[in-house]
């Protein structure tokens, strides 16, 4: 039997480039992916470009797996995405009172070839941008 | 701030790409249609505002999200070799 773990993208080798920066970090353009976990499952986004910002992130469906980001065809245009393959969508982690919390609100999408991407707002307000994540015990 | 007034229907030009219409006014809502290029990202204020923050927030606290990483509820551990699907 064999039960292939999928294989994650190498993405700490590569510099993942948002051209607007992202909401709130205008000069935040240049970021690097380091794994947190073995099984690839949380990373950091560390900036390239501003000192001392780093943000946890993970892919929101291991959590919310109905979770529904809008990505249209302006944002699929834009980053020259055609299928569901060729982008890699992470959310990230905020914490508070020992609590975890997702912004799906404000999913982050990447060109999984060119890493090039954009942190896209949604267009309303039915994500939560503090979605709990549930914590063992 | 530029404030102007308009009426419903009437339009507003701002640079030579955008467009800001006011559809329709009822109570205290005005509908507003915007033409502008893809290349211009066109946001709810609140919206952006609050990802804004929350991003600022998500940095301030990634030292401890990622201390709390630990405590997450885990997946399924993996069966340990009793009862294989078929190959």
């Amino acid at each position: 039997m064999t039960q292939q773990l999928q294989d994650r993208p190498a993405l700490s080798e590569k510099v993942i480039t948002f051209p607007d920066a992202i909401p709130g970090f205008p000069a935040a353009r240049r970021f690097l992916l380091r794994d947190l976990d073995e099984q690839g499952t949380f990373q950091l986004l560390e900036s390239l470009d501003t000192e001392g910002l780093s943000l946890v992130v993970c892919v929101p469906w291991i959590f919310f797996p109905d979770y529904a980001p809008e990505i249209d065809d302006d944002l699929q245009r834009e980053l020259a995405i055609t299928s569901a393959a060729d982008a890699i969508v992470f959310c990230s982690v905020t914490a508070e009172a020992d609590e975890l919390y997702l912004n799906l609100l404000g999913p982050f999408v990447v060109n999984a070839t060119t890493r090039q991407g954009r942190q896209v707002v949604q267009g309303d307000a039915a994500a939560p941008v503090r979605a709990p994540v549930p914590l063992a015990g | 701030m530029l404030v102007l007034t308009r009426r419903t229907g009437e339009s507003i030009h701002i640079g030579d790409d955008v467009v800001v219409t006011v559809l329709d006014v009822r109570n205290d809502q005005v509908r507003i249609g915007i033409q502008a290029p893809r290349s211009v990202k066109v946001h709810r204020e609140e919206l952006l505002r609050q990802v804004g923050e929350d991003n600022a927030a998500a940095a301030a606290s990634s030292e401890r999200a990622a201390a709390l990483l630990g405590r997450l509820a885990s997946p399924p551990p993996r069966s340990a070799g009793r009862d294989r699907p078929g190959r």
